[in-house]
């Protein structure tokens, strides 16, 4: 059987093997790293968006890149879902993109903080994660008609109305789903409510969304065409 | 108690009873927050509590480590303390920079890296603070009549522990880059220095409780933390799947990481077995239940659950969700808080001379408190499991699955209400054993 002293050699030579290797790959990482995660764009915008992400520990209750706290959505490529109008106003007053839902705390962030953070998300969303987050690969496919596709719908649609709202399963719980909403609404009704859901209904929980005119002009044609029938 | 300045450790394990206490209730307000009930919001909202909740675990670990120290040195170095009025500032010093981090939380003032908040002026003190305790243990045990393997092993953990805050201190603008030293400091403490300390604080409490050969026991102990070391260190890589970093460490980090559980394999294997072979009826039974206790769910908790999600493959979807959380508390519990509650077990009788340990309140406080764990870490894990299915999976939004998995979260609470009162019994007992006392 094994003396203490082979036992210690043990522990020594494996020790230093590993930590060897470990400091190698170590010095090989913080050289590619640059590459990988495309450096040259971490701009000073960018890095004092990292800053007030770190100073706000938003990691509290976010993940990014998969790490912090699992009380709010993973933040990694919140710039491609979300959308720059979605993410600014967000900052600017959570508790109005989700009225009564799970809370944010209110930053009174300035808006070129709120740029910088943007340009931090853009950063982060654009890194070569090895495939991370990983594509849901059990989603209910949208069957019926091609219009419905995730692809076909306004990019404000998947950034923002599905932030709350569902189509064809998919989507959030905050609002009510959105199909065969062209039936029940007619265009110019859709059109008023986009432009100020308070104005239409004064206790309406979706609050007057960041639009342009542009955007309405787009979602009331795409969401008066969503008729009943096509459910 | 064979050195006066061993009664150190007392006043250690006191400030642990007390932050844990304040660690289980943030525990508390994060899980109402969970299921909806968030009240707290404006004062308390959720990253505050998590942070209080996280660094308080860190605070009254690294607490109980140091009492543990000034307990397990000078009886292995057979001589008193070098100065045990130092050893009462650094307790002091520690305590005051540890509130103060944590009032600042409440606050908004900390650095957002999960695990590493305290502010940066405070990390300096931090590091202050434990050169001096390192100064104390290092100069006990240089002076001392001898070096033993655990003295050596617990100092060298200590080090360590020491040495590799400082990465986390490296300043950087890169995310990814922040990532990367962070984990040199969590995990190379968590899966690497830190089991030495476990390692040989086990390996004095299996000494001195079973009677079995010290030479016997130091041989296993350089094998564990062989493996330990073996397997931890380039086990880093499960951190380096998906950060930004090379591929490579997919391989390397899902090679490594899976050899992590042999060596809390062979941590569980050796306690039981060395118990067995000392065939001594322990006078202090709730101690070797801490102790065996402590080998088996760092097993189930550190080895066993982390290995369930190590695996790049499964990584790719347990990444960032509730399943770290399960893992995490499990693991935690296990190694670390069960072997602080060990040499707390242990110790008080001796300290102060009062046989108190074998009361039928102390079994009720052990089997409570580790029931309660394992049924919290069940219902982590039925959340994190539904919650990977549903979002990762299925593609389902945050908000709406979150409120899927709110009665887990009700189940959570269940369980954590029985956890809690296997502590109140453990600091109930605490208290009735009183002040420690110069009188064996």
């Amino acid at each position: 059987m094994l003396s203490k002293s082979q036992a210690k050699a043990f522990f020594l030579v494996g020790t230093a093997l590993c930590a060897g290797s470990f400091l190698l790959l170590t010095v090989d990482t913080l050289k590619r790293i640059p590459v990988q995660t495309n450096a040259k764009n971490l701009t000073a915008q960018a890095i004092r968006g990292k800053h007030l992400f770190e100073t706000n520990n938003c990691m509290g209750c976010h993940t990014i890149l998969g790490e912090g706290a699992y009380y709010a959505p993973e933040l990694t490529k919140v710039y491609e879902r979300r959308g720059v109008a979605f993410i600014s106003q967000m900052l600017r007053d959570p508790e109005s993109m989700y009225p009564g839902q799970r809370k944010m705390v209110k930053y009174d962030f300035t808006d070129s903080e709120i740029d910088s953070l943007v340009v931090f998300f853009k950063w982060i969303g654009e890194m070569d994660l090895n495939g991370f987050p990983p594509k849901p690969d059990l989603m209910v496919s949208s069957g019926a008609s091609g219009i419905l596709e995730a692809k076909n719908r306004p990019i404000v649609f998947n950034q923002m109305c599905i932030a709350c709202h569902s189509l064809q399963g998919q989507g959030g719980e905050v609002g009510p789903a959105l199909d065969g909403v062209g039936s029940r609404r007619d265009p110019a009704f859709i059109r008023q409510w986009l432009l100020n859901p308070l104005a239409m209904k004064a206790d309406s929980k979706m609050p007057k969304l960041p639009l342009t005119e542009g955007d309405i002009v787009e979602l009331t044609a795409f969401l008066s065409q969503l008729k009943e029938s096509q459910k | 108690m064979k050195y006066k300045s061993q009664k150190v450790a007392y006043w250690f394990f006191a400030a642990c009873m007390l932050l844990l206490s304040l660690q289980v209730i943030y525990g508390f307000i994060m899980g109402f927050a969970h299921m909806g009930f968030d009240g707290l919001h404006s004062i308390i909202p959720f990253n505050t509590a998590r942070a209080t909740h996280t660094n308080l675990l860190v605070m009254w670990l690294l607490t109980g480590f140091m009492g543990a120290a000034y307990y397990i040195i000078p009886e292995e170095a057979e001589r008193e303390l070098v100065s045990v009025r130092l050893a009462y500032v650094q307790l002091i010093a520690l305590l005051v920079v540890g509130v103060t981090a944590i009032i600042g939380f409440h606050f908004n003032w900390w650095e957002g890296r999960k695990f590493l908040e305290i502010p940066r002026p405070l990390d300096y003190l931090v590091v202050v603070d434990v050169l001096l305790f390192i100064y104390l243990i290092g100069a006990t045990i240089w002076k001392g009549k001898r070096y033993t393997t655990t003295s050596m092993v617990l100092f060298f953990g200590l080090l360590m522990t020491a040495l590799l805050y400082l990465p986390g201190m490296i300043p950087t603008d890169s995310q990814t880059m922040d990532s990367f030293w962070r984990w040199w400091v969590v995990h190379l403490w968590v899966e690497g220095v830190w089991e030495l300390i476990m390692g040989a604080i086990l390996s004095f409490l299996l000494i001195k409780q079973t009677g079995v050969d010290r030479e016997v026991i130091e041989k296993w102990l350089y094998i564990i933390v062989g493996f330990t070391f073996l397997s931890g260190i380039l086990g880093t890589g499960h951190h380096y799947y998906y950060i930004g970093t090379p591929k490579y460490w997919l391989m390397v980090g899902g090679v490594f990481s899976a050899l992590e559980p042999l060596a809390f394999l062979a941590m569980a294997i050796y306690a039981i077995a060395m118990a067995k072979k000392g065939g001594r009826s322990p006078d202090n039974k709730t101690a070797l239940h801490w102790t065996i206790g402590c080998s088996i769910l760092s097993f189930v908790g550190a080895g066993f659950l982390g290995f369930a999600h190590t695996l790049p493959q499964v990584n790719m979807y347990t990444h960032g969700t509730l399943v770290t959380a399960m893992h995490g508390h499990m693991a935690f519990w296990g190694a670390y808080a069960m072997l602080v509650l060990a040499i707390i077990s242990y110790s008080m009788p001796i300290m102060t001379g009062r046989k108190l340990q074998d009361t039928p309140m102390n079994m009720f406080a052990f089997w409570t408190s580790n029931i309660g764990m394992v049924a919290m870490t069940v219902a982590f894990g039925v959340a994190g499991i539904a919650q990977v299915y549903l979002e990762r999976k299925l593609g389902l939004d945050f908000l709406g699955v979150q409120k899927e998995i709110e009665v887990h979260f009700f189940g959570l609470i269940l369980a954590a209400s029985l956890f809690t009162l296997g502590i109140i019994a453990f600091i109930w007992n605490f208290i009735r054993f009183g002040l420690p006392s110069d009188q064996r």
